[in-house]
């Protein structure tokens, strides 16, 4: 079984070599400084919404509402900032609330009706679709009042300056070693069983590596861009919860055996209504950058994103029973979806084939899950 | 002597990293009833996967012979051609089809390809009527009890025409009436020529119907007696390699305060009919208190519902060291210090494709908490120490959970509860599908809780388990308490009292 596992991490790094493989070989600029900035912004979008994803799915449970909801929730914040005045950062704080209200209510209906959370959420991207076109009237709403820039408007525009860029590249790096260093001190304290020391230090050196190098691609351009430090926080913070919180556990242990986790005393009802609480602060967080990154709130923001989002977590080894995946794998899966994303919109792919290359990958992605999971 | 129908001869099985079985040789002669003895772990379930083609050939090393030649098997196909069927202990009935449709799972009777319901119909009555079996056959085998469904699995597996029928523990969910007619209905086979290979943790089934024991130790064949000529105590010394003197070490010790009462409580359960009546009774701390019953008594609903996991109360008081505890959920309950350990722990007990630390903290992992992340290294110092105390036998505390054996798993379900610091605790059949040894074990964890002034019920099916275990015994009968009994009484008072006949 550990075989497999480790034939099915390395496919899924051979999928993402050939992808960008390809899309390096037809399109020169595909990465240059400017469009590996580009993507980093376009996964740190679709990433956000897929960690989201994995935390209602892991304890079993789906979100279709997240793309809609990413239309909605940035709409009305563009309407507050456009139409009323607000100021961006209060209008961007009464959405993420309002977000996290809704979301609450759609975990409340599903685990005290015990409603599908597929058909709850299914009924959520209609309604929410239809919000979001009231709400924004069928028009472009800019995401600022004037000319000058906003908070807003900055989500996804402003970049950090090349020193501080450096700055923070090193200290993730150094966290980064320490904390597998630590880890590997601990489980041998532990008596568990760990990897070689050198086997760490290379994983470490090379992710400092990545680090580095990304820093310093990106500072060829215009700096490391904003969502992707957002992106950062997110991912630390859906980690941290995943691993090393009773929360986290609990979703696991849901997903796993409900039934167990109930006798286990696990308060199941809670734990998968925080979760989808959770997921509304990131269907906000992340329809406020993709919103700022169209320029405006128009009727196709956020379309088919939870597809992704689901994808990227599925890709990820993900299982969609529940009970299964991790962080890590969200990020890796979603990177996989945003490059050829974004590398079809470089190559000038028409729109029907971009639509048919995702769902062919998304339907390769699960069979090749199935197969080498068995 | 006629050739053995089947013959194994010096199988061994390597998986990587363990010999799963190491030498094991046994023949199945016509007509035979032959068992497998041994714990959880000693190897029978590999022995079976190998007969019935799971394991194919050129996976082991040895040979299998069938009717005197070499057998060769690829898949389950090849096997089943060669005239074996297994009967597993999961059935593997579909519960929404009928009876009917079930018998003829995959051989449907067809007329203009369409299915010919009224054919199969009465077709199915024909061969339920043969068998001696009293079901309707247009019923959802969902509706049929344990029983009758394992008794339909041996007739569909019939319907192959097998020279050779495997029984993977069939009679681990069964009530004893049940028990007895399975065994009949084997015993009928037999004498129409057909030869079993029985495999079962029940020593009493396996010396009324065996003509022949073989007894697998660590995956090795230790011995093949003769059912006749041999006893139950020489076949547990066989199967753990040495003599179990005391088969119920109960010590008894001085009994406290009452840690739990409960008085007149009465529970509905989801249909709102009244299920449990008028239940009174109380545990003291270092003392165990025993539930009998037969099958569908009340005892696991009882437990379940004490634990704040089934029922609605219509009436009644529990209390839990001395304050009232209300109707409320596990989560109460465990804060509250009382745990249960589930009848089933597949369903109830285990996150089963998780890890054997995972599973063991579960129900604990607040006290490992610093501010708002599990410390981890508290969390694996304190998961170490109940799995040395408990002895589970895993490769790590990383180990999936679901690789252990019976025995093994039970003691993290058992680790689980514990950690959680309880003052009374639940026990639902603690000792099912586990071996021996495994069950000394958790006999002697009984012992230590009591020993350390915690209250434990014991609620088993066994009754020779009941009775030697505990200090007082409840026999429970449709779903109300029909007597107590001290230490010492007889079976068959219990038994009397189990049917409802005091």
């Amino acid at each position: 079984m550990k075989k497999h596992a480790a034939l099915r991490d390395f496919s899924m790094v051979i999928a993402l070599a050939l992808i960008v493989g390809f899309f390096a070989l037809n399109s020169p600029q595909f990465l240059g400084p400017r469009n590996l900035s580009m993507l980093a912004i376009e996964l740190s979008i679709t990433a956000t919404l897929a960690l989201g994803m994995l935390l209602v799915i892991l304890p079993g449970q789906i979100d279709l509402s997240a793309g809609s909801g990413v239309g909605l929730l940035g709409g009305i914040a563009s309407v507050l900032v456009f139409y009323h005045g607000w100021p961006a950062p209060l209008a961007m704080a009464a959405s993420l609330v309002l977000g996290i209200a809704v979301w609450l209510a759609m975990g409340t209906v599903v685990v005290r009706e015990r409603m599908p959370s597929f058909i709850i959420t299914l009924g959520g991207l209609l309604v929410f679709k239809g919000l979001f076109w009231l709400v924004i009237n069928n028009r472009t709403v800019p995401v600022t009042a004037g000319a000058g820039a906003n908070l807003y408007s900055l989500l996804t525009t402003y970049y950090l300056p090349k020193p501080l860029g450096y700055a923070l590249a090193l200290a993730v790096a150094a966290g980064w070693g320490w904390i597998s260093f630590y880890d590997r001190r601990e489980r041998i304290a532990n008596g568990l069983e760990a990897e070689d020391g050198e086997m760490t230090f290379l994983k470490a050196f090379v992710a400092a590596q990545f680090i580095l190098l990304f820093a310093v691609v990106t500072n060829q351009f215009r700096g490391i861009p904003l969502p992707f430090v957002i992106l950062g926080v997110v991912a630390a913070a859906v980690t941290a919860l995943t691993e090393h919180t009773p929360f986290g556990r609990h979703l696991y242990a849901i997903g796993g055996n409900e039934e167990a986790a109930v006798v286990s005393g696990i308060a199941v009802e809670r734990t998968v209504i925080t979760a989808f609480a959770i997921m509304g602060a990131i269907v906000a967080i992340t329809g406020f950058m993709q919103t700022a990154y169209a320029g405006a709130s128009t009727t196709t923001v956020g379309d088919l994103m939870e597809l992704d989002a689901v994808a990227a977590c599925v890709i990820g080894g993900t299982s969609l029973k529940g009970g299964r995946g991790s962080a890590f794998g969200v990020l890796f899966g979603a990177l996989i979806m945003a490059t050829l994303l974004n590398g079809m919109t470089l190559l000038a792919v028409a729109p029907e084939f971009k639509y048919i290359a995702r769902g062919a990958v998304l339907a390769l992605a699960v069979w090749m899950d199935v197969r080498l999971s068995r | 002597m006629s050739e053995p129908v089947l013959r194994a001869r010096d199988i061994v099985k390597r998986f990587p990293g363990v010999v799963a079985l190491n030498r094991v040789s046994f023949d199945l002669r016509p007509g035979e009833i032959h068992a497998l003895c041994g714990e959880n772990g000693a190897g029978k379930s590999t022995l079976i996967k190998l007969l019935s083609g799971i394991y194919g050939h050129g996976t082991y090393e040895g040979t299998l012979e069938v009717g005197g030649r070499e057998a060769r098997f690829a898949s389950i196909s090849d096997a089943e051609r060669a005239g074996i069927a297994v009967i597993y202990q999961e059935l593997a009935l579909v519960p929404e089809m009928t009876a009917a449709e079930n018998l003829f799972l995959g051989r449907e009777p067809k007329r203009y390809g369409l299915i010919d319901w009224k054919l199969m119909l009465k077709e199915s009555r024909r061969l339920l009527k043969e068998f001696g079996l009293d079901i309707d056959p247009a019923i959802p085998t969902m509706r049929l009890g344990v029983g009758q469904r394992q008794l339909l699995e041996i007739l569909k597996a019939m319907r192959k025409e097998p020279k050779i029928l495997i029984l993977d523990e069939p009679t681990a969910a069964l009530s004893d009436t049940e028990v007895d007619i399975l065994l009949s209905k084997v015993k009928e086979l037999r004498a129409r020529g057909l030869s079993c290979v029985y495999i079962s943790h029940r020593l009493e089934e396996v010396f009324a119907i065996s003509d022949r024991i073989t007894v697998l130790r660590d995956g090795a064949s230790v011995t093949t007696l003769d059912a006749a000529k041999t006893n139950s105590n020489d076949v547990i010394r066989h199967m753990v390699g040495r003599e179990i003197k005391d088969l119920y070490p109960r010590n008894a010790g001085k009994t406290g305060e009452a840690l739990l009462s409960v008085k007149g409580l009465s529970v509905a359960d989801a249909s709102g009919a009244p299920y449990l009546e008028d239940i009174s009774f109380e545990v003291r701390a270092g003392e165990v208190l025993g539930i009998g019953g037969l099958m569908g008594a009340g005892r696991s609903e009882l437990l379940m519902h004490l634990f704040g996991a089934w029922g609605r109360r219509i009436s009644g008081e529990v209390r839990l060291d001395g304050g009232v505890l209300k109707p409320s959920d596990p989560t109460e309950s465990i804060r509250r210090g009382l745990v249960l350990v589930s009848e089933d722990r597949r369903r109830y007990g285990l996150v089963i494709d998780k890890s054997v630390g995972f599973n063991m903290s579960l129900s604990s992992l607040k006290k490992f908490c610093r501010r708002l992340f599990i410390d981890r290294h508290a969390e694996a110092v304190e998961n170490q120490g109940f799995s040395k105390a408990l002895r589970v036998k895993a490769p790590s505390l990383e180990a999936v959970v679901g690789g252990l054996s019976g025995g093994n798993q039970q003691k993290v379900v058992i680790g689980k509860a514990l950690m959680t610091a309880p003052k009374v605790v639940l026990l639902d059949e603690p000792t099912r599908g586990i071996d021996v040894g495994a069950k000394q074990e958790v006999y002697g964890i009984v012992n230590d809780l009591t020993a350390q002034g915690k209250a434990v019920i014991l609620v088993s099916s066994e009754l020779p388990e009941l009775m030697g275990m505990s200090d007082r015994i409840l026999m429970m009968h449709e779903g109300r308490i029909r007597g107590q009994f001290s230490r010492g009484t007889s079976a068959e008072t219990l038994l009397a009292a189990a049917l409802g006949k005091s």
